[in-house]
């Protein structure tokens, strides 16, 4: 008889082996910044083709979030929007199975 | 993470946009003939896109001591395959091009290419050779999800590589150079996102089984025996 919550527990350990692997590279890499994969990938297409990061400029003009802050919310709106549809379409099948047992 | 808009050559953006365009059009034409032949897919849709809205702006730090975030296809890639998963994508990745300068229109083509198409292949392609093997349902998603998390991280490098060659090396050198960026601050994150897809995919099979066997996603076996295990 297989246990009933292997798979949470699985990802439970994940997510803290996760979070433990995290401590441990940030107290280990001093200089780490923890910048974006893209900002480094840029910076390496900037640095092999030897113009500077300012010099690539949209091809199609751009809005940018003004800040940090606005970009953060931008974001969180985007994550929103995911758990908003995420909880509806569980809750409606709950409510579905509940309906027709 | 994406490519820059104004960081890929206007060629090669012309390039990725005229191989996502095809696999577009035949995404919405899946889409449309999906729900037509079953509204109870809506919901499930819902699911996936919403896992792929939420994972994509969830900007995760990695062992390099740099951030990416996971991709969230692998789900839909299962549910729906590849091509209605790259619609998905395009909706996500407009919105991070337009609201959050993650990305750019012009640049949205190779982006697609990455996370909508090269990504959920692959991640379909290891779900499609393992589906009616012995191995584990739920094993299955999680390789699906996290190659196809993967994945669209090498198809990144790639592009870029091919974009921009090194001098000593040429579109190698640069591509294990992208990949040592991209790919290798992925790898945690990957396995992470398969475990908790995963996770979400007992869900689904525990509360809605019915859509995933008219839609034929795993064979009626399987989901009988993980059903009467939970």
């Amino acid at each position: 008889m297989p246990f009933k919550f292997r798979l949470e527990i699985l990802a439970i350990i994940a997510v803290f082996a996760f979070c433990i692997l995290f401590l441990y590279t940030s107290s280990i890499m001093t200089n780490a910044e923890f910048a974006g994969s893209d900002t480094l990938g840029s910076e390496q297409i900037a640095e092999m083709t030897g113009k500077a990061e300012e010099d690539f400029q949209p091809l199609i003009w751009q809005w940018a979030p003004p800040s940090g802050e606005i970009e953060s919310g931008l974001f969180a709106l985007q994550a929103a929007i995911g758990g908003i549809l995420v909880g509806w379409v569980f809750g409606y099948w709950k409510g579905q199975k509940k309906r027709t047992p | 993470m994406h490519i820059m808009e104004g960081f890929l050559p206007l060629y090669w953006a012309v390039i990725w946009w005229i191989v996502a365009l095809p696999c577009l059009i035949f995404g919405i034409y899946q889409l449309k003939k999906v729900l037509e032949a079953d509204r109870e897919a809506l919901p499930l849709l819902g699911v996936t896109g919403g896992f792929i809205f939420i994972l994509s702006s969830l900007k995760l730090p990695s062992v390099t001591g740099s951030c990416s975030h996971p991709t969230g296809t692998g789900l839909s890639a299962v549910c729906f395959g590849p091509w209605i998963t790259s619609v998905v994508c395009a909706i996500v990745l407009l919105f991070q091009a337009l609201f959050l300068a993650h990305g750019g229109l012009s640049v949205l083509g190779a982006n697609i290419v990455s996370m909508g198409i090269i990504g959920p292949l692959a991640g379909y392609i290891v779900y499609r050779s393992l589906r009616d093997t012995r191995v584990n349902m739920y094993l299955t998603v999680f390789l699906a999800c996290a190659l196809a998390d993967l994945f669209t991280y090498v198809t990144t490098s790639l592009e870029l590589a091919l974009a921009y060659p090194a001098e000593v090396g040429g579109i190698v050198s640069s591509f294990v150079l992208f990949m040592g960026i991209f790919a290798v601050t992925q790898i945690p994150l990957a396995i992470v996102e398969g475990v908790v897809l995963a996770l979400v995919f007992k869900y689904i099979v525990s509360l809605k089984p019915d859509i995933l066997l008219r839609l034929k996603v795993f064979p009626e076996e399987k989901i009988r025996v993980a059903r009467s295990e939970a």
